[in-house]
Parts: C-alpha cells; sequence; structure tokens
C-alpha cells in the first residue's frame, strides 16, 4: 500500500532539484551582495533587504512560471517566507509572525492539498495558455505604471516607526473592535461556505434505498 | 535607512507578476496562488507606508492584519469551490466553467 505511494521519491526529487536550481540561481546574487557589504558599498540593512527581495522576485516568477504545480506551490513558499523576512525589515514582527504563521502554515497546506486532491499535474496543459503574450503585456504595462509613478512621487522622509505588541493589541481590539468582529463573520461563514461547497453531493434516494418499495417514505 | 521607495517598487513588481499569473494561468489552484502574489504585494504597501509616514497610528499594519485574514479565507472559500468543479468537471481548469461566458 504505501509503496503505491509516490510520494517519497516525487518530493525527493523536488527537494534536491529544487536546492540545486536555488543554488544555482542564488550564489551569484548572494556573492556579489557579500562583496558589496564587505566592500561598505551597502549598509547591514541594505544587504537583508536585496536578499529578500531577491527571494521574494524569484519565489514570485517561479510560482508564475514554473509548469509543475507542486514546484509552484513550494516557490510561493519562498516568496510568502521572503514577504515575512521584508516585514521584520520594516520592524513590523506580529505581522511578520501572522504572515508566516497563517501563510507558511495554513494557506499553503491548503493548497498543497487542493493541488493533490485535484490532480492537477495530471493535465498537461494546464498551465500553457495562449493568451500568455497578453498576459506578459498587461502586466508589464501595470507594472510599469506603477515603477513609473512611484519614481515621479514624493515621499516624506521619515524614520521608521516601532510599534509594541500591546500598543497593537489595543489598537487593534479598541478602535478596530468591529472591523475585527465583522472578519469574525466572514472567516465564519468562508468556513461553511467551504464545508457546504466541498462536501459531497447527498446521495439520490432511488440510487440509495435498495429497497424503496418496501419503504417508499424514507427518502426526504 | 531604507527609502521607502525600494519596498514600494518590490511591492509593485509582485503585484505585476501576480497580474501576470492571473491571467497567463488556467488551473483555478494555480491563479489562487497568483492571486496570493497581489495580496502580499498589496500588504507590503500597506506595511511600508504605515511604518514609515504613519507610525503614530499604524492604521497600515491592522490593514494589513486585515488583508492576511481575508487572503485566508478567500483560499479556504476558493478550494472548496474549485474541489466542486473537479467533482462536476473531472478538472481544475478554469477553461472547462465558460458558461457565464457570452
Amino acid at each position: 500500500m504505501l509503496e503505491r505511494l509516490p510520494l517519497p521519491s516525487q518530493f525527493d526529487r523536488v527537494i534536491v532539484m529544487g536546492s540545486m536550481l536555488v543554488v544555482l540561481i542564488a550564489a551569484p546574487i548572494v556573492l556579489v551582495l557579500l562583496a558589496l557589504l564587505i566592500g561598505d558599498q551597502i549598509s547591514a540593512p541594505e544587504f537583508v533587504f536585496w536578499l529578500a527581495a531577491a527571494v521574494v522576485v524569484g519565489g514570485a516568477l517561479g510560482a508564475v512560471l514554473l509548469p509543475n504545480v507542486v514546484h509552484a506551490a513550494l516557490s510561493l513558499v519562498a516568496t510568502l517566507l521572503g514577504v515575512a523576512g521584508i516585514y521584520l525589515l520594516l520592524v513590523s514582527d506580529f505581522i511578520a509572525l501572522v504572515q508566516i504563521l497563517v501563510y507558511g502554515g495554513g494557506v499553503v497546506i491548503l493548497l498543497l492539498f487542493g493541488l493533490m486532491l485535484t490532480n492537477a499535474q495530471d493535465d498537461p496543459v494546464v498551465t500553457d495558455g495562449s493568451q500568455k503574450p497578453f498576459a506578459f503585456v498587461v502586466g508589464a504595462l501595470i507594472g510599469g505604471t506603477f515603477i513609473a509613478a512611484i519614481l515621479d512621487a514624493e515621499f516624506g522622509s521619515s524614520a521608521a516607526t516601532v510599534v509594541a505588541f500591546e500598543d497593537f493589541g489595543a489598537r487593534l481590539f479598541r478602535d478596530y473592535l468591529v472591523p475585527v468582529i465583522v472578519v469574525a463573520v466572514l472567516l465564519d461563514i468562508a468556513l461553511t461556505g467551504a464545508f457546504v461547497n466541498a462536501r459531497p453531493d447527498p446521495p439520490e434516494p432511488a440510487e440509495t434505498t435498495e429497497d424503496a418499495t418496501a419503504t417508499p417514505g424514507g427518502a426526504s | 535607512m531604507i527609502p521607502l521607495e525600494n519596498f514600494l517598487l518590490l511591492s509593485a513588481v509582485l503585484f505585476a507578476i501576480g497580474f501576470y499569473g492571473v491571467l497567463a494561468r488556467r488551473s483555478a489552484i494555480l491563479i489562487l496562488i497568483s492571486v496570493e502574489l497581489m495580496l502580499a504585494g498589496v500588504a507590503i504597501n500597506f506595511v511600508a507606508f504605515s511604518t514609515y509616514l504613519d507610525g503614530e497610528a499604524f492604521s497600515g499594519l491592522i490593514f494589513a492584519l486585515f488583508v492576511i485574514t481575508v487572503a485566508a479565507a478567500e483560499v479556504g472559500l476558493a478550494l472548496g469551490i474549485v474541489l466542486r468543479l473537479y467533482r462536476e468537471r473531472n478538472t481544475a481548469n478554469v477553461d472547462a466553467a465558460d458558461e457565464l461566458r457570452w
């Protein structure tokens, strides 16, 4: 029974090939950044930022471009952990912790379950869309517009502020109490909806009751 | 000190990559992954603005928390729908459900 499961060897291959690929791509970036750091071209926070940014962008590209769906999902993990690192750089510890907990612990597991339950790998044309060039043009246009707008804008220069956990909690549960309750209701509804949608259909009464002629009132 | 623009540019790049994924992918779950990328980009924006420009009120941190919560709810609900689609059509491709397309 166990050897019929394809998981272990597949995961081994994923891990080995993924690690090799990551090392091949990441080594030059890390080396260049280290050289810049040692040569005092960039400060330590900048070093961490560029490292996290490389992880985020590389993982995002992998999640969007990789043809194997499990690879794409694992690539998403790298991106989300990199985003948590960005939050840490922005001195928002609590958001970083929530990011790791919710995304790394919950969302990615859910996505992997979804991938396995829907056999997405069995579909060879699953990632080959004829709309890819169009999608690339639109994505580049949107990204270019944002980048041009950001480069054009003037931001007031102020230092990053550290928010204590207590202040965060007090503000969340005092000033933002109503939104918190609304989100709680939303989570409740989403859970119920997911359950109702994913539940198997109730079997047809005629198919299940073999002796339907004997007890006609059994079906409801 | 890292300039604010760096974080904004990173989030813009992340959003654009996610947008490309939403348009280019066909499997519903891969589209969900791309939506997660876009939401992460937006959340980075919120946190960056909150930390740099709104340190006293930090409304952006609260918003980022809500973005993460709603994203989690969205993934749970959407996976239920995808499982439903898979059971009905035997595929998780969004192309399989195009009755509403005009």
